[in-house]
């Protein structure tokens, strides 16, 4: 086969968007763990709950992509801020399995309940960009992937600023770091806990609501993603922002690449497998506390 | 007298802090030996670290003539040393009973087929097992709740039923980790004799305690850590009579005191 | 807790009804529901002994529920062997399985334990769909032939529920003898006070690693068995739908109590039917009932009547 270099460039310009979607998912999961140490079953049907928004508002705004991109990621930082003060605040911290069986359960009502609703047939979803496009050298990109991607990086640049030099930033790290002594300086863990869920949500939802103008939507999106979120978020060290952004950029390029010259089959297993044996090599590595890095 | 416990020249360090430097002591074949010393001394990482919860840095710990320096807890305990915890530990939601089943060396050592095919052995055993566990809950003086869940006991009926499990075991040795601590103080006396009871059945006993009475009646032989160092030891009279004690206990700055221990 | 001195009655009136139920019906649909409802009961106090007794939050089960199906159906199918042969083997390669996985992972913290078990599901659910050569990817291997023994074949749901029946009952037993014993006691005492049991003389390592090795065989011949009753396996069948069922039922009885893990899984697998939900209906009441079930009853149906009985008894002693 007579590789291209702009077939090439493609495929990195295609992992590269894969991997910024993925790194949105999985920074907002390494947020969430590293503040309240709970692992978000439910993170995935934010996504989803994103997409859903984004399709919903669409149609009443004549196809306008911004407006209803914004319905997304504030109808799901809402969602955030229920499933914080409804549930995630009511469970200790040393209560490890009964955070996962909760949101389990509400990834189950959301999964469950939109495919009641909406049924699993997977939808197209257009927007007023259409396929419109821009050429960059010999290679074409839709310019809704375009969005997506300067989205992910000005959502991650924003991040990072919020985290290094705001007085929410740094409560949210001085409690991953150490719940007492944020404590006793005065931090209040509930605002900044219900916070960080609200942050890591609308990351979900911008990444749901980018990611319906170029994949189908279905109720089952969320999963499908979230599981492989699992594993970069663990390969990058849980509570380690900057690992899991790496590792999901890495995969994203991996399965674009892969997917370019051969089939798929065997490359996400072989994800799952590098996440075993990363959990394995250094289990108190990953999940010590205070291990949430910005940078 | 030979010792039942020899610790030499034990050492532990966390991320650079010497909780425990280089402190030896014995603890003589049949007696009860105090362990006592002002906060932060390192009595409970000793403890830990002659139980086995702590790996040593450096050192060696004999439990009669037997090496147990690293062996995991679980070996420690069937080797004859049992430990109790300071923030007591019990089976919460499990009957005085069952608590006392479960800490018996016979009925742990079973095998599994027994305990699978109750075999007429199983049930032998284990019926030996409760006679002895209910004897146990008497002397404790637990006897109306025994089949209670554990949870119902006030902390200081938990100190009594830990103390109980660990004699369950039959050691040649129980530590003690603050055995009256939360106590009821009417009953302070009552545990002191059951303890000198156990004893005379020929258990040895190590004791980590802050009360200082409580010590000073029971203990043969009584040990002074100072910062992770042991200060001194002597019987309590001497212990009661020594100014170091005194100094270490009020903390009263003194600059000899480096030369004075390392003497 | 005790057992109320019926329970024995109790148990026997309930295989009397359970071995005369396709006798008192002859819909094919309520057989169905019975045997499904038996399976997973199965599977389900098998976790039991894992999350429940172990205090290990395992989501591996659902793999060793796929792994056993698949070796089932593959013994049967590609090596020509018998039914029963295919659930023995199931239960084998399980076994090995497990047995290699939980020596790693019963060392590892209880953050680990979660994702690793999660994982090795999850990639148990993609070497199905992959794994061409073996699992025939995601057509599955269908037309599973119905079980036979000294000519007589088990060729319809009245006749297959007996098999699932004579499993389920064999499986519960066991896990009944082995709860009651010195093991079990042991088991939930290492979920309770870890280092008070390593204190006493206990390598709490084995007794995790017999739950989970224990729960994965048992959790397998059962796949196996689902497997024939579908009669045909392809990678829907590793589906996370099953593990929520399985924790639906454990999480609403009470981690860590048999019988009440019994009578939940009965009336989870019975009540849905019973009110004619659809599936997706069925899960989002799943859902709502396991959030439910965490949020005010944390040790399930069973710890909220013990915590009664215990506030009660602190009442009368004081």
């Amino acid at each position: 086969m007579e590789v291209s270099a702009t077939y090439l460039l493609q495929l990195f310009m295609n992992g590269l968007m894969l991997g910024l979607i993925y790194a949105l998912i999985a920074v907002g999961l390494a947020l969430i763990f590293g503040v309240l140490e709970v692992i978000n079953f439910a993170h995935g049907e934010l996504l989803m709950l994103g997409g859903y928004a984004m399709a919903l508002t669409l149609p009443l705004v004549g196809l306008s992509y911004w407006p209803s991109l914004l319905v997304a990621v504030i109808a799901t930082s809402l969602v955030g801020v229920v499933l914080y003060e409804g549930f995630l605040r009511h469970i200790g911290q040393k209560e490890f399995e009964r955070s996962i069986l909760t949101t389990l359960g509400i990834s189950m009502i959301l999964l469950y309940g939109m495919q009641y609703l909406f049924t699993a047939t997977p939808m197209m979803v257009d927007t007023a960009y259409g396929f419109d496009g821009v050429e960059i050298g010999s290679i074409r990109i839709t310019l809704t992937r375009l969005i997506a991607g300067a989205l992910s990086v000005a959502a991650f640049t924003g991040l990072y600023c919020l985290l290094k030099f705001t007085q929410f930033g740094r409560a949210m790290r001085a409690i991953a770091q150490n719940r007492e002594a944020a404590l006793m300086v005065g931090i209040k863990p509930r605002h900044v806990a219900r916070n960080a869920v609200a942050l890591a949500a609308a990351l979900c939802g911008l990444a749901g609501a980018a990611l319906v103008p170029i994949q189908l939507l279905h109720p089952a999106m969320g999963q499908a993603m979230i599981f492989k979120a699992f594993a970069l978020v663990v390969i990058g060290g849980l509570g380690n922002m900057t690992g899991a952004i790496v590792v999901a950029i890495a995969l994203g390029m991996i399965e674009s690449w892969i997917g370019g010259f051969f089939s798929i089959v065997w490359q996400e297993g072989a994800i799952f497998v590098i996440m075993i044996v990363a959990v394995l090599l250094r289990p108190d590595g990953l999940f010590k506390r205070g291990s949430m890095r910005v940078g | 007298m030979t010792a039942i416990l020899s610790v030499a020249d034990v050492s532990k360090a966390f991320s650079g802090v010497h909780a425990v430097q280089g402190t030896s002591f014995e603890v003589e074949a049949g007696s009860i030996t105090g362990l006592i010393g002002p906060n932060g001394s390192g009595k409970s990482t000793t403890i830990d670290c002659i139980s086995g919860f702590q790996t040593l840095d450096a050192g060696r710990v004999l439990l009669g003539e037997r090496d147990i320096t690293g062996q995991r807890p679980a070996e420690i305990a069937k080797a004859g040393m049992i430990r109790t915890f300071q923030n007591v530990r019990v089976y919460d939601s499990y009957s005085l009973l069952d608590n006392l089943l479960v800490a018996g060396e016979a009925f742990r050592d079973l095998n599994w087929f027994d305990a699978l095919a109750r075999t007429p052995r199983y049930r032998r055993v284990r019926d030996a097992a409760e006679d002895r566990a209910r004897g146990l809950i008497d002397l404790v003086g637990l006897t109306r709740l025994s089949d209670a869940p554990a949870t119902v006991l006030s902390y200081g009926q938990k100190k009594l039923l830990a103390f109980a499990a660990a004699m369950m075991a039959k050691p040649r040795l129980i530590v003690l980790d603050e055995p009256v601590a939360g106590v009821n103080p009417t009953r302070v006396n009552e545990v002191a004799d059951i303890l000198r009871k156990a004893n005379a059945t020929g258990i040895s006993f190590l004791i980590v305690e802050h009360n200082v009475e409580f010590i000073n009646s029971l203990c043969h032989k009584v040990i002074v850590l100072e910062q992770g160092r042991k200060l001194t030891e002597g019987t309590p009279a001497q212990i009661r009579n020594d100014p170091r004690v005194l100094e270490a206990y009020l903390g009263i700055a003194r600059p000899a005191a480096a030369e004075a221990e390392a003497s | 807790m005790t057992e109320p001195r019926w329970t024995p009655y109790a148990v026997l009136v309930a295989i009397a009804l359970l071995a005369a139920l396709p006798s008192m019906t002859s819909s094919n649909y309520v057989v169905g529901i019975a045997i499904s409802g038996l399976i997973f009961l199965a599977a389900a106090a098998s976790l039991n002994l894992v999350y429940g007794y172990a205090g290990q939050l395992s989501f591996a089960q659902l793999g060793f529920w796929g792994v056993g199906g698949y070796c089932a159906a593959i013994a049967v199918v590609d090596l020509g062997q018998s039914f029963w042969f295919g659930i023995a083997f199931a239960g084998v390669v399980n076994l090995l399985l497990s047995a290699v996985i939980g020596i790693v992972i019963t060392r590892t913290t209880r953050h680990a334990f979660v994702v690793v078990t999660l994982t090795f599901a999850l990639l148990a659910g993609l070497i199905a769909r992959d794994w061409v050569g073996v699992t025939r990817g995601p057509l599955g291997i269908p037309g599973l032939p119905p079980p036979s023994l000294m000519g007589f074949v088990f060729d319809t749901s009245a006749r297959f529920y007996y098999i699932a029946l004579a499993f389920s009952l064999i499986a519960l037993a066991f896990l009944y003898v082995l709860k009651t014993s010195r093991i079990g006691l042991i088991l939930k005492a290492v979920k309770q006070n870890d280092p008070l049991v390593e204190s006493q003389g206990i390598a709490p390592g084995p007794y995790k690693l017999a739950a989970f090795v224990i729960a994965s065989v048992i959790t397998g011949m059962a796949g196996g068995i689902y497997a024939f009753n579908l009669k045909v396996i392809d990678p829907s069948f590793l589906d996370f739908y099953y593990m929520q069922t399985f924790l639906i039922i454990v999480i609403i009885g009470g981690a860590g109590s048999f019988w009440a893990v019994v009578l939940a899984g009965a009336a989870m697998v019975v009540l849905p039917e019973a009110l004619r939900f659809s599936n997706e209906l069925r899960m989002v009441i799943y859902g709502v009932v396991l959030v439910a079930v965490m949020m005010f009853m944390p040790r399930g149906v069973s710890g909220w009547l013990e915590d009664r009985r215990i506030a009660a008894l602190r009442k009368a002693l004081r």
